[in-house]
């Protein structure tokens, strides 16, 4: 019964976007161009280059795409099904979460499993296409592949948490548009969205080793290409398996001091 | 005059309902910022790992991006509202709007204040000194006089694209996410020249997506770099934007007929 309970929280978000097909329409049609633009203008970029920042072309161009895929990991809508935090501070009905016989926290993570499992089918998709047509390089062993895997969901796990921060903000400030975009901001430029991290100055990359950012997907994609040698991966995946714990526990404290601001009704 | 003093009234009204919420306030400034930092970041880099990029050395690449941030900043201080309508669609908020006397679009400019816009020009504008700064151009009236009709038209080009967005959202509100991509491509594409990019794909940002126009081309005119299409017509650039304005309003201005509403 709690499997079908939890099936059933996780696949509302996913149904929502099922039923807007503009939206789906979107998606396709966003992600295919992206793909074409970004590995378009990397490949430009780099035709009158060699290596740069120890990456060649094909790296680069790799590096790029999947992190485009990557980006749609978690990319759905839940503000049109009226169901983000934010919402329902603001309408009143965050008290409902309270209410009901499943905890609050294990809703939310629920609901983003369903969103990042749905994600994932879009960004596997999306691979197995630029793969079959040579855009992005295979990973070059067996070994790299299934640690570009576990370092991938470990990712997928630190961002999680990430975004469950932003929204744990809406308890103490109402409002959390502008975190939300702080975070993106942080999230593109320090994970390595915007152009890959080896490519900026030394300090950047330094201090962005001191943030969770980069755990979420630079590391997994540097494992991928090989920037990263399998040789330093298991003192990667620690750190992204450090940042998890950190942020759960956080988080759980959190999800506590939540729980005793929420009042019904004026309290 | 009335429309204009009732327009200065409601948008004192706003920018004290976001002072409000004084974190947020203050945080949606440093968004704007931070926002448009991004962008120079990400140009920065690429500039320092690969110089001469398409043929332009740095100083004249750097006024892409200033114009185009300016024209950005412009557009969301002051028709930035036709971007994420689709929620306001959604909540209804449109039908209300329609038995006001006002008309809509001035009413969907007047929702709120954007605090973002504050951030986003003085960021625009600092990196517009120090393009102007490290150009070697001379800069003559007439080369500061299209700088500036251009950085107008742009904004225009910008309003246009996002208005057909907010146009088709009035009968699909989930048409809404393609403004969130359309700002992806402005912020990504619109800052580099696009001569960069294979034949094709500049051809889709030039006749699909007219984003070359926005900041591309009127800087390749006054840089004096060829481009993929002829002199004249990256030099009416700004020209363009004005047209597209006016297309995009007579196609909001039908959508808007069209409407049928949550409940038919």
């Amino acid at each position: 019964m709690a499997v079908l309970h939890a099936w059933r929280a996780a696949r509302v978000t996913p149904l929502g976007e099922l039923h807007a097909p503009p939206r789906m329409t979107a998606v396709l049609l966003r992600l295919t161009v992206q793909v074409v633009l970004v590995a378009s203008l990397w490949r430009g970029l780099y035709a009158h280059t060699g290596t740069t920042a120890g990456l060649d072309r094909g790296q680069a161009v790799t590096y790029a795409v999947l992190a485009v895929l990557a980006s749609r990991l978690r990319e759905l809508d839940q503000f049109a099904g009226r169901d983000t935090v934010i919402q329902h501070m603001h309408y009143g009905t965050i008290v409902y979460w309270y209410l009901r016989p499943l905890p609050p926290q294990r809703y939310y993570a629920l609901r983003a499993l369903g969103e990042q499992l749905y994600g994932f089918a879009w960004a596997l998709a999306g691979y197995a296409v630029c793969l079959a047509a040579g855009v992005v390089e295979p990973p070059r062993s067996a070994a790299v592949a299934g640690v570009f895997a576990v370092s991938l969901l470990l990712g997928q796990w630190v961002l999680y948490y990430i975004m469950l921060l932003t929204d744990q903000w809406c308890f103490w400030a109402l409002r959390n548009n502008a975190a939300v975009m702080i975070l993106i901001f942080a999230q593109n430029l320090l994970s390595g969205v915007y152009a890959p991290l080896w490519f900026f100055p030394d300090w950047f990359v330094t201090l962005s080793v001191f943030m969770p950012f980069q755990a979420t997907l630079s590391v997994p994609l540097s494992l991928y290409i090989g920037r990263i040698p399998l040789s330093d991966a298991a003192g990667q995946l620690a750190i992204q398996a450090a940042w998890v714990v950190v942020l759960a526990l956080f988080t759980r404290f959190l999800w506590r001091r939540a729980a005793r601001r929420v009042i019904s009704q004026g309290g | 005059m009335h429309a204009v003093r009732i327009m200065w009234r409601v948008t004192c009204l706003n920018f004290r309902a976001q002072m409000e919420y004084r974190s947020e306030f203050l945080l949606m400034i440093a968004i704007g910022a931070i926002w448009q930092v991004s962008v120079i970041v990400f140009a920065t880099v690429l500039l320092t790992r690969f110089t001469g990029m398409g043929g332009w050395d740095s100083s004249d690449v750097l006024l892409i991006p200033a114009t185009r941030m300016l024209a950005h900043g412009l557009f969301v201080l002051f028709l930035g509202r036709m971007h994420g309508l689709g929620r306001h669609i959604q909540e209804g908020r449109i039908d209300i709007y329609l038995v006001r006397p006002m008309p809509v679009h001035r009413q969907v400019q007047l929702q709120y204040f954007p605090t973002n816009a504050i951030g986003d020009l003085t960021v625009a504008a600092g990196l517009m000194v120090g393009a102007l700064a490290r150009s070697d151009l001379d800069w003559t009236a007439g080369r500061i006089t299209y700088l500036i009709v251009a950085i107008l038209g742009g904004l225009l080009l910008e309003a246009a694209l996002f208005t057909v967005v907010a146009s088709a959202s009035l009968r699909f509100p989930a048409a809404d996410y393609w403004g969130i991509w359309l700002e992806e491509l402005l912020g990504t594409f619109g800052s580099y020249p696009l001569n960069v990019l294979p034949r094709a794909v500049g051809g889709f940002l030039t006749f699909g997506l007219p984003l070359a126009f926005v900041a591309y081309f009127p800087a390749a005119v006054l840089t004096g770099h060829d481009t993929a299409v002829p002199y004249w017509l990256a030099a009416a650039s700004p020209l363009l934007g004005v047209l597209a304005y006016l297309g995009s309003r007579l196609l909001w201005r039908w959508s808007l007929r069209h409407y049928a509403g949550v409940n038919g």
